[in-house]
C-alpha cells in the first residue's frame, strides 16, 4: 500500500479535523496496521475515517454531547485509537486508562471525570467495569470490542463495538453530513483528553490537554527529533501516557506517521524487528530487558563469537568516547560496524530506527552507553504530564547526564519555553501552550504555579557550561543547618555508578553544615584493580584505607561534586574498613541502608569526619560466620574532596578548581 | 479483528436431544482381565462429561475404545446416530473425534504451528504432488486451513510461540498445543485424556478457562478423564465413575460428591 509523506499543518485544526483532511488527501495511504491471525492487517487513511466516522455517528445516536467526557481501557490497539477519535469528533474528551488498573482505581478516575461511556477491551476490562458500574450513575454505556468471552453476557449497559459500527453506518447513510458538521464544530482549545497523573504523591489528577496542546507537543517532538515522514512508529507504550498521546495519536496524524500495533504485549520484540520501526519509546524497563536479552544471548554464543561481539563494542565504546578516531581506528570500526554491530542492529530491529526514547524514570548509564555503542541514539527526555515534554537529548551527541536542549515551539502554539531556577533550585517553566489545569481541582492547580511560571516540583543545578541536570524530585530532598537543601538519593545513586563503589551513605542534615559521605567500596572490583596496578595489601579493611584507593574513591566523588551546586557537594568522606552487611543489620535483606543503625554505630567515624580529624580509631562490633562476636579495631584514614564553606563566605570561597577538576563522560 | 468462530454441525432442535456419541454394553477384555464391564455412556451436546475412577478402573481403555484405538469384544458405538462400532483410530477422526494425549505425543522437531497443521491433515482435500505442483486449488486450500490454525491459535493465545519448535517448549505449553491439534480436527466430540497431569496451578487454571471458553464458544461436547477431584468439579457439567471396569454412578457433580459408593470406591470406607 502507497505510504503518504506529505505532512499538514496542524495550526487551528483538531485531531479528527487532521484525521479528516488527511483521508481526503490520502485516501489510499496506509495509516494503521495491527498484527491479526499471523498477518499484518492494514488500515488505509480513508479507512480510519470511516471506522471513527460511523462510531461517532453512533455515539451521537445514543445521545454523546459536547463536553461530555468517555473513557477507554485496553491495550493498544486500533479501536483503542478509534474510539478516541470519534470521541473528539462528537466534541467530548477522552481518558484513557492503563489495562492493568484494579477496578478501584478505575472507579476513582471514572468517578471523577464523570465519563458517560466506557470503552472496555475485553472480558476483564469489562468484568471490573461491571462490578462498579452501580457506584457510577454518569456511566451509561460499556463498550468491549474483543468478543471472546463475552458470548453469554446479558447487561444493560453492555454493546459490541461491532453493533456500534453497524448503527453507526446506519445513521451515516441517513444523515450524510452530520459527521462533517460535527468535526468542523471543534475548536483546538476545546478539551480532546484527559491525562491523570500515576498518582505517586496522593490521588490521580486529571490533567486538562486541549487538541492545541497536544499538537503543540507533537510539533516539539517532530521539530526536535526529526521524525520521518512516512515512518514507522510502534504503539507500544499506553495513551494513558502523554507521549504517545503526542506521538501516535497526534503526530501520526500530521508528520504522517504509520502506526503499528502488536500482536500481543508478548510478542511485541518479534513483531518489533519484522516492521523495523523508525521511532518508538519505552520505559528504561523495556529498553533494560532488551539489553539484558542481547547480553544474555551472547553469553550462549561460543567463544569466537563472544570475542568478536566483545571486540566490536570495545571498538565503538572507544570511537563514541573519542572526537575524531585515528584512520586506523576508523578502519576497525567500519569492520566492528560490519560484523558486529549491524546485525546485531538487525537481530532487534533496530536497523532503521532513528527516533528512540527512553522515558518514564531514570535508566542506568551502562545501558545508554550498550545501544549507543550498537549505534542505537537512545535519548532521554525530560517532561511531565501537566507542562507536557520540555527538553530532549537532540542531535548525534549529547551528554547524557544533562537535562538536553529545550524543546522548540511552533511558533502560534506559543512563546519559546523559559525556564529559571528558583532560589530552592526548582526548575520553573514557562512557553509553549502551558499547563491547562487539573479537572476540578483549581486550588492543586495553583499550588503548581509561581506568578506565571510552572513549578516542576524538580530539584536542578546549573553546570558550569550552563546545562541542567536533574537532581531529585523537590520533596525528596534534605536540608542543612545552613537552610541549603541537597539530594541525597541523587548523590548515592551517582556514586553506586562507579563500579568501584558498591554502596554510599550519604549524611548531612539540619544538625550539619556540609554533607559527608561513607564509602563501602566492592571488594572484589577494587581487590582485581589493586593486583593489576601491584598495590600491596592484606585484608578488606587495610585495602580500604590505601592511599591509592582512597584517590580511586576520591575522583569518582569529585566527578559527582562536578554536576552538583557548591553547598550540595561532598565535602568529606571516608572508607568504610568492612563492608556492609545484612546480617549484622546493617543493610536490609533487600540491600537498602538501615540509616539510623548506620549512623549510631559509625557515629564516631561521623563524628571524626565532621571534627575535621584526619585519622579515627574506634571499635566495632561484629559477628563472625560461626556467631561468634568480636571487635574490630577500626583505624579509618577520612579524605577531604574540598574544603567545607561557611554560608557567608560562599561567594569567595567557591572552590572552582576542584569542580572543574571532575572528569565529564560523553 | 474478530475471529469467526466455527461451530461445528450446529444441530436443529430435534438432533439435539440425540446423544453425540453413545457406547451401550461395552465389554474389553484383555485375557481374563476385564477393563470394562458392559458400560453404558452417552455424551450430549453442549456437554462436558467427566471420568473418574480409581487407577485400574479403566478410564483410559474407556476412551482408547471410544476414540477407536481398542476394539470392544461385545457393545455398540455410535455417532450421531451412526454405527461406528469397529472403526478404526483414523475413520473415527475422520468423523468427528479428536483426542489429546496424557503425555502431548507432538512432533519436538518441527514448530508449533506445523504440529498444529498437522491436525488439519484429515480435512485436506489435495495430495501430496498437487501441493507441490502449487495448483491454484491446492494454494487456495492451504490459505484456509493456515487461518484456521491461526484462529486455534489465537482462541489458544500462542501467538508468542507460534515459530517456536515444540521440542524446546515447556510442558504446560506443550499440553496447549496438543489441544490445539485436536481442534484443528474441527471435532464433533473432544475426548481428553488427564490434561492437567503434572501441570502447576497455573497452568491449570489457563488450560480450565481454555475448556470453559471451548464450550461456550464452539460448542464441542468434552469427555473429560481426570484426577484432580477439584477441576472436574469445576468443568464437568455431569460426572461418571468407574470401578473396576464397571460404571458405578452417573450424575452431576454435587450428587456424585454425596454418592457414598463413590466415596468408598474413592476412600475405601465400608459402605454403610
Amino acid at each position: 500500500m502507497r505510504r503518504s509523506r506529505r505532512p499538514i499543518d496542524p495550526r487551528g485544526k483538531t485531531l479528527p479535523q487532521l484525521l479528516v483532511e488527511r483521508a481526503d488527501a490520502d485516501g489510499d495511504a496506509l495509516a494503521l496496521r495491527q498484527k491479526a491471525l499471523g498477518i499484518w492487517q492494514t488500515f488505509s487513511w480513508s479507512d480510519v475515517r470511516d471506522q471513527v466516522m460511523w462510531l461517532a455517528e453512533a455515539l451521537a445516536e445514543l445521545g454523546l454531547q459536547r463536553g461530555q467526557t468517555i473513557a477507554i481501557i485496553g491495550e493498544n490497539e486500533p479501536q483503542h485509537f478509534f474510539a478516541e477519535y470519534a470521541a473528539q469528533a462528537c466534541g467530548a474528551a477522552s481518558v484513557s486508562m492503563y489495562p492493568d488498573l484494579t477496578a478501584e482505581e478505575m472507579q476513582y478516575i471514572l468517578t471523577h471525570c464523570e465519563a458517560v461511556t466506557l470503552f472496555a477491551q475485553d472480558q476483564e476490562q469489562v468484568d471490573k467495569a461491571l462490578a462498579i458500574a452501580d457506584r457510577l450513575p454518569a456511566l451509561q454505556h460499556v463498550i468491549y470490542w474483543d468478543d471472546r468471552g463475552m458470548w453469554s453476557y446479558r447487561h444493560p449497559l453492555l454493546l459490541s463495538f461491532r453493533s456500534l459500527i453497524d448503527k453507526g453506518r446506519q445513521a451515516a447513510t441517513n444523515r450524510p453530513d452530520r459527521f462533517a458538521s460535527l468535526v468542523a464544530k471543534g475548536r483546538p482549545d476545546d478539551i480532546a483528553v484527559l491525562l491523570y497523573t500515576s498518582g505517586t504523591t496522593g490521588r490521580p489528577k486529571g490533567v486538562v490537554c486541549s487538541h492545541a496542546s497536544l499538537l503543540d507537543n507533537a510539533m516539539r517532538l517532530d521539530r526536535a527529533l526529526q521524525f520521518r515522514a512516512g515512518g514507522e512508529h510502534l504503539s507500544y507504550i499506553s495513551p494513558a501516557w502523554a507521549i504517545e498521546q503526542h506521538i501516535g495519536l497526534a503526530l501520526s496524524l500530521v508528520a504522517p506517521l504509520v502506526v503499528s500495533f502488536p500482536e500481543r504485549p508478548e510478542t511485541m520484540l518479534a513483531d518489533f524487528r519484522e516492521i523495523g520501526v523508525d521511532s518508538c519509546v519505552f520505559t528504561p524497563r523495556q529498553w533494560e530487558s532488551i539489553a539484558s536479552d542481547i547480553r544474555a544471548r551472547m553469553l550462549d554464543a561460543g567463544p569466537l563469537r563472544r570475542w568478536v561481539f566483545d571486540t566490536g563494542l570495545r571498538i565503538a565504546a572507544q570511537a563514541s568516547r573519542r572526537g575524531r578516531p585515528s584512520l586506523a581506528g576508523r578502519v576497525l570500526q567500519a569492520v566492528a560496524e560490519r560484523l558486529v554491530l549491524r546485525p546485531l542492529r538487525d537481530q532487534f530491529g533496530l536497523v532503521r530506527t532513528h527516533v528512540a526514547i527512553c522515558g518514564g524514570a531514570a535508566m542506568a548509564p551502562d545501558v545508554f552507553q550498550l545501544f549507543h555503542a550498537i549505534g542505537v541514539r537512545l535519548r532521554n527526555g525530560y517532561g511531565s504530564t501537566e507542562f507536557g515534554i520540555v527538553a530532549m537529548h537532540q542531535g548525534n551527541s549529547f551528554d547524557l547526564e544533562t537535562l538536553g536542549d529545550f524543546m522548540p515551539i511552533e511558533g502560534s502554539f506559543g512563546m519559546p519555553i523559559d525556564w529559571r531556577l528558583s532560589d530552592g533550585g526548582e526548575l520553573l517553566l514557562k512557553g509553549g501552550s502551558g499547563f491547562g489545569g487539573y479537572l476540578g481541582q483549581p486550588d492543586k492547580t495553583a499550588e503548581k504555579f509561581t506568578g506565571e511560571w510552572f513549578r516542576t516540583g524538580d530539584h536542578f543545578s546549573v553546570r558550569d557550561d550552563g546545562r541542567l541536570v536533574f537532581l531529585e524530585r523537590m520533596d525528596d530532598l534534605r536540608v542543612l543547618a545552613t537552610g541549603h537543601r541537597y539530594p541525597p538519593q541523587f548523590i548515592e545513586t551517582r556514586l553506586r555508578f562507579s563500579p568501584f563503589i558498591k554502596d554510599v551513605m550519604v549524611v548531612g542534615d539540619e544538625r550539619r553544615d556540609f554533607v559527608i559521605a561513607l564509602v563501602n567500596v566492592d571488594g572484589e572490583v577494587v581487590t582485581r584493580w589493586a593486583e593489576e596496578r601491584g598495590i600491596p595489601f592484606s585484608t578488606f579493611a587495610d585495602l580500604s584505607q590505601r592511599a591509592e584507593v582512597r584517590s580511586l574513591v576520591k575522583t569518582e566523588v569529585e566527578r559527582v561534586n562536578s554536576v552538583l551546586p557548591d553547598a550540595s557537594k561532598v565535602c568529606r568522606f571516608a572508607n568504610l574498613p568492612k563492608e556492609l552487611d545484612p546480617d549484622e543489620g546493617e543493610l536490609t535483606r533487600t540491600r537498602k541502608l538501615r540509616r539510623d543503625f548506620l549512623a549510631q554505630r559509625y557515629g564516631p567515624l561521623i563524628a571524626g569526619l565532621y571534627a575535621g580529624d584526619t585519622e579515627v580509631r574506634f571499635d566495632i562490633p561484629i559477628r563472625y560466620q560461626d556467631g561468634r562476636r568480636g571487635e574490630l579495631k577500626a583505624v579509618v584514614q577520612t579524605n577531604i574532596v574540598q574544603p567545607t564553606i561557611v554560608p557567608s563566605l560562599r561567594e569567595s570561597e567557591q572552590p572552582r578548581m576542584v569542580a572543574s577538576s571532575g572528569g565529564r563522560r560523553g | 479483528m474478530q475471529t469467526t468462530l466455527r461451530q461445528s454441525g450446529d444441530p436443529d432442535d430435534a438432533s439435539r436431544l440425540q446423544p453425540v456419541y453413545q457406547a451401550n454394553g461395552l465389554t474389553l477384555r484383555f485375557g481374563g482381565v476385564v477393563a470394562l464391564a458392559e458400560v453404558d455412556i452417552a455424551i450430549r451436546h453442549d456437554e462436558t462429561l467427566a471420568v473418574i475412577g480409581p487407577n485400574g478402573a479403566g478410564k483410559t481403555s474407556l476412551l482408547n475404545t471410544l476414540s477407536g484405538f481398542y476394539r470392544p469384544q461385545s457393545g455398540r458405538l455410535s455417532l450421531l446416530g451412526r454405527d461406528v462400532t469397529g472403526c478404526s483410530t483414523h475413520v473415527l477422526a475422520r468423523l468427528g473425534v479428536a483426542r489429546t494425549f496424557q503425555g502431548a505425543h507432538l512432533f519436538p522437531g518441527l514448530t508449533v504451528l506445523d504440529n498444529i497443521l498437522v491436525g488439519r491433515h484429515a480435512r485436506m482435500r489435495y495430495g501430496i504432488l498437487q501441493a507441490a505442483a502449487f495448483y491454484p486449488f491446492a494454494c487456495r486450500e492451504e490459505v484456509r486451513h493456515r487461518e484456521a490454525v491461526e484462529e486455534i491459535i489465537e482462541f489458544l493465545e500462542i501467538e508468542s510461540i507460534r515459530h517456536r519448535l515444540v521440542g524446546t517448549l515447556g510442558y504446560g505449553l506443550r499440553k496447549r498445543v496438543d489441544l490445539a491439534r485436536a481442534l484443528a480436527m474441527e471435532p464433533r466430540l473432544l475426548l481428553m485424556d488427564e490434561p492437567m497431569a503434572g501441570m502447576n496451578l497455573e497452568e491449570k487454571e489457563d488450560l480450565a478457562r481454555f475448556i470453559l471458553d471451548l464450550r461456550e464458544a464452539r460448542k464441542i461436547p468434552v469427555v473429560l478423564v481426570e484426577h484432580d477431584m477439584s477441576v472436574v468439579m469445576d468443568l464437568a457439567d455431569r460426572v461418571v465413575v468407574l470401578d473396576f471396569g464397571r460404571k458405578i454412578a452417573d450424575g452431576s457433580p454435587g450428587d456424585i460428591q454425596r454418592d457414598p459408593y463413590v466415596i468408598s470406591a474413592y476412600l475405601g470406607a465400608g459402605v454403610p
